[in-house]
């Protein structure tokens, strides 16, 4: 019976992409041969669809190959034109040839299934890997040390890693490093293994156990750690894996021993690195901790030697195994249904030739030697420790009010001997803001068809920000800034007449033909409600916004600037206006605007009615004409408070005593007599005596009187 | 926007999977690789260890609380393929009920809407999805869906048991007939639609577009609005959100919400339905809004490494 030699990659661009196909590729292996001892070469494309529950495997393309094979590898390398969707198969052949075939041609039945062919090789090629970081890159190796690395957009001329290494002896495999890309290794049946770096194009260290008994069948580099790496030997005195780490190349870093005769295969799990799986001649299949060389995992028994198992590099619980009775089985660490798998392969194998006679020996091939198919009722138990991709290592859940719980990964401690890492879940608190409808309004205001629109949407912003009232004036177009410009400069530059408004009034027209138009659609709905509101007869209530005086005053107020305004009134001389409003603007403002009145307007009595108004009382006693004492006096008596009084009159006294050259000593003591303040009054009586004394002697008695 | 308001050290002694609040928010369950199911009392920002429920043989994946109107019941489920039923009664907490007929790990356990009963789904490794039923007594009915997902269920989620579009259409009087519905998802990278008929368990549909493992599904609470939607995140790094507008649920539409660069492990939707937390394999958390004109966007970053959590909130408490 045939054997095949096997495959396992689910292409990941396949042309549908949300259907995901496990594509088995089989090719006839060059080192087996049956009783026939036919050299005919096939390969077949099989597809297992994991949504489909018989999990049957599909032919879905077969041809006949020029010679057998040592290897066969997908690739996901698509060189452009005819293989867009699909990926390469790669053979390494008998004879030194390097096959590649098109996956999606097979699949297809197309015709160009060969997409390139080499014999560059002088022996069978036993080793190829493809560059996990480039795809175009192929790592082929042969006999006599021969390691090529292909360029698949440029498939004529090969690059070498370096000088051959000596002594000449067969590649068994190569193998990229999964880290760093330019990082090769070989390995040969000797148990040597070499390390090269292809940017130095040398190299770089080998890698020999000293008991010389070592086999290498297999190699692996580890999926995380660039350093790392695993050999199995062959040899059944050593039948054992080595781990080695290349910063202490001298001896392997450990060894895992558990099979009995030699390893056939290794494959490392590239979605945990404590899961490498081995297959050897003791028919077992075993997987590892390297980490710990333990084995935490064994298949049943078999009754044939695996010679190959491999990972599936797509679906991490996978894992496919190819047994000299050319059986492939499928399962699945997770356990399960998958086992069942098994039972249909031989008899797809051989339809796949469809034909009794495949070899053209002349006779029929006896019937396979297939035990009797028993549905496998024996479970593939799980492994023990949950594998690295199931255990979910961070989450998030929401609960009853806004509250989030998150929990993840701890920090790596900072030493790796502290063995207590703090386990925490998280509980907060969200608070969220509505931010977003805010870039929405603004979206639809840079959509806006029309101004309208856009004005609406213009509105509905600001009316979500803070401070929307300052905002919607600002939208009407009566920003207070602007406006404060405006009025500084008009102020600046004097009044324009009222006659040019018309023309200087366009600026603002935009905006105040807004407002009207909202007015107007309000007014459309509600105007019966206005009609009554509104007392008939009234006139229309007029709000120009034009540039000149009224139209900046009338702005100034519907912003409520009314400092502005009052500026502009008294700058107009409209000072009832502007006291008017500075009554409203507040206490602060009326001050200014009766001292600026005071200041502009000069009449008769304006000093009065400003120190009146000031309350300048003192200065009323100041600057009071003395004819007018009595005036100030009268004032003083009216307004000023009881405190102040008494000072101010005598104030008032000490003028007209002083000022009046004694004239008006008698009205200085009236003035002293208001205040109460008798010592001043005796001293101004006595010197109304002394400068009038020729009239006093005549009037003895009044003087007695007054005493 | 978001601050950390209670920090609950769990003292589990591995990574912990899963933590979920009950109804009102007073309690966190914890579970984890150390095979153990923790309560805690995390009221006014405290953390009072009620129970360390022991009885798993392996890590413990998820943990689901039951509604609050059948006691104080939160479901478990493991490694071990067990999945275990915890009941509070006089103040202890006890196993209720286990359930031991999955064939490998499983993944994930969702109770029902509290208007169907004590229902549980669980979705597991070996492919199949179980459906247990309190039927009284102490006594479980269980309908099993076998192969629902081929290689693995991962996630499973039940849809809430409102009518699309109640709020609009007002339902006339009587009690309308719901249909019992939940997603799953799996390894197959599909998630699937299951619906009740006949007391029969049937795939309503297939919805398609990640390109590898779903890793959780999560259903949106309904809000009565016309739409139905559902979180769906994979091993690809990919969220999608699926939405249907037909009342007969036939049409789903997905819209990705983002592509990240690592595995999306969880989503979860807010009580509102409006914000989707999304967590992923880089331990970050990432809080997402569909905005007004449909647009999903990025609200908040959680953290960035938990560690990164508490250092972010003790800055914001120090701006306060």
């Amino acid at each position: 019976m045939q054997c095949k030699r096997l495959v396992i990659l689910v292409l990941h661009a396949y042309a549908r992409s949300s259907h995901y196909f496990l594509i088995i590729c089989l090719g006839t292996s060059a080192q087996q041969l049956d009783a026939s001892f036919s050299t005919n070469a096939t390969l077949e494309i099989f597809e297992v669809d994991f949504r489909d529950p018989s999990l049957d495997m599909k032919l879905r393309g077969s041809l006949p190959a020029s010679n057998r094979f040592h290897k066969l590898i997908l690739g996901s390398f698509a060189n452009g034109v005819s293989d867009s969707s699909s990926g390469v198969i790669v053979g390494g052949g008998d004879n030194g040839v390097i096959t590649l075939y098109s996956a999606s041609q097979i699949l297809t039945s197309g015709k160009e299934t060969v997409i390139g062919q080499t014999e560059k090789h002088t022996g069978p090629v036993r080793a190829l890997d493809f560059n996990p970081f480039q795809s175009n890159l192929l790592a082929s190796g042969a006999n006599d040390s021969e390691i090529y690395i292909w360029d698949l957009n440029n498939f004529s001329v090969p690059m070498t890693p370096g000088t051959k290494s000596q002594p000449q002896e067969d590649i068994s495999v190569v193998s990229w490093n999964r880290q760093v890309q330019h990082i090769l290794s070989s390995a040969h049946p000797s148990g040597k293994a070499v390390v090269w770096d292809l940017r130095k194009n040398e190299p770089i260290i080998k890698v020999s156990d000293h008991s010389n008994r070592m086999h290498c069948s297999g190699m692996a580099w580890h999926p995380e750690v660039a350093t790392q790496l695993v050999l199995s030997s062959e040899d059944d005195r050593l039948p054992v894996i080595q781990m080695w780490d290349l910063r202490f190349a001298t001896s392997p870093l450990s060894q895992m021993e558990g099979h009995t005769r030699g390893v056939l295969s290794v494959s490392w799990s590239q979605a945990d690195p404590e899961l490498l799986l081995s297959s050897a001649k003791d028919n077992r299949i075993l997987c590892w901790n390297p980490c710990v060389s333990e084995v935490i995992y064994e298949l049943p028994t078999r009754s044939q030697w695996c010679f190959d198992v491999q990972w599936c590099p797509r679906n991490p619980s996978v894992f496919s195994a190819a047994s000299f009775d050319g059986w492939i089985s499928i399962y699945s660490v997770m356990g399960g249904s998958l086992e069942a798998q098994q039972k249909t392969q031989a008899d797809k194998i051989s339809s796949a030739f469809n034909n009794p006679d495949p070899f053209g020996t002349g006779q029929s091939l006896p019937p396979l030697q297939v035990p009797e198919q028993v549905v496998q009722t024996t479970l593939i138990p799980p492994l023990k420790k949950p594998p690295k991709w199931i255990r979910r290592p961070a989450g998030v859940s929401f609960a009853f009010g806004g509250k989030l719980v998150t929990f993840g990964l701890p920090k790596a401690p900072a030493q790796p001997m502290q063995q207590v890492t703090p386990r925490q879940v998280f509980i907060s608190q969200m608070a969220l803001q509505s931010g977003n409808l805010l870039d929405y309004c603004q979206s639809k205001i840079q959509a806006a068809q029309n101004q309208s629109e856009e004005n609406l949407w213009n509105f509905l912003k600001v009316n979500l920000e803070q401070d929307s009232r300052t905002k919607l004036l600002k939208l009407l177009g009566y920003g207070k800034e602007e406006l404060q410009k405006k009025i500084a400069s008009c102020l600046g530059n004097g009044i324009p007449k009222t006659d040019d408004s018309a023309q200087i009034a366009q600026p603002v027209k935009a905006p105040n033909n807004f407002t009207e138009e909202v007015t107007a659609v309000g007014a459309a709905s509600s105007s019966v409600f206005f009609d009554n509101l509104v007392p008939q007869g009234m006139s229309m209530l007029e709000i120009p916004v034009t540039t000149d005086t009224d139209g900046l005053i009338s702005q100034a107020l519907l912003v409520g600037n009314f400092c502005g305004a009052v500026e502009l009134c008294m700058r107009a001389e409209r000072f009832a206006d502007a006291i008017l409003l500075a009554i409203v603007g507040g206490e602060k403002l009326l001050r200014e605007t009766q001292k600026q009145y005071f200041a502009k307007r000069k009449t008769k009595i304006s000093l009065l009615l400003s120190f009146i108004v000031q309350e300048k009382w003192q200065d009323i006693v100041c600057a009071c004409d003395l004819q007018s004492w009595k005036e100030a006096l009268a004032i003083l008596l009216t307004y000023s408070k009881h405190n102040e009084y008494t000072q101010l009159c005598d104030m008032l006294g000490t003028r007209l005593e002083l000022e009046g050259d004694g004239a008006l000593l008698n009205e200085a003591c009236l003035c002293y007599i208001s205040s109460g303040n008798v010592e001043r009054l005796v001293e101004c009586w006595v010197k109304t005596h002394e400068t009038s004394s020729p009239l006093t002697l005549g009037e003895g008695d009044g003087a007695e009187s007054v005493h | 926007m978001v601050s950390v308001i209670n920090t609950v050290d769990t003292s589990h002694e591995d990574m912990i999977h899963d933590a979920q609040m009950d109804y009102y928010g007073t309690r966190l369950a914890t579970c984890s690789s150390d095979r153990s199911v923790k309560i805690f009392d995390v009221r006014n920002g405290g953390q009072i260890l009620i129970a360390d429920l022991r009885g798993h043989e392996g890590p413990v994946w998820q943990v689901a609380w039951a509604h609050p109107m059948y006691g104080n019941i939160l479901a478990s489920c493991s490694y071990d393929r067990k999945v275990i039923v915890w009941k509070e009664e006089n103040g202890t907490w006890e196993k209720t009920y286990e359930y031991t007929g999955h064939d490998s790990s499983v993944n994930s356990v969702c109770w029902a809407p509290h208007d169907y009963g004590l229902i549980l789904a669980c979705g597991s490794s070996d492919g199949a999805i179980s459906l247990l039923s309190y039927t009284g007594d102490g006594q479980w009915e269980v309908k099993k869906i076998s192969n629902a997902h081929t290689i693995g269920c991962n996630a499973v989620s039940w849809a809430p048991a409102v009518v699309p579009g109640s709020l609009i259409d007002q339902p006339s009087g009587q009690k309308p007939n719901y249909i019992k519905r939940f997603a799953s998802g799996g390894c197959d990278n599909l998630v699937k639609l299951w619906k009740e008929e006949d007391g029969q368990w049937k795939e309503e549909q297939k919805l398609e577009a990640h390109s590898d493992w779903v890793r959780d599904v999560a259903w949106a609470p309904s809000i009565g609005l016309p739409t139905s939607t559902i979180a769906s995140c994979s091993q690809d790094g990919r969220v999608f959100i699926w939405t249907c507008d037909d009342t007969s649920g036939n049409s789903w539409s997905p819209k990705l919400l983002h592509k990240f660069n690592d595995v999306v492990w969880h989503v979860s939707w807010s009580i509102t339905a409006n914000i989707l937390a999304v967590s992923g394999g880089d331990n970050k958390v990432t809080l997402w809004k569909e905005s007004v004109d449909g647009l999903w966007a990025c609200i908040s970053d959680v953290n960035k490494g938990q560690g990164a959590v508490s250092a972010i909130t003790e800055g914001q408490q120090n701006e306060q």
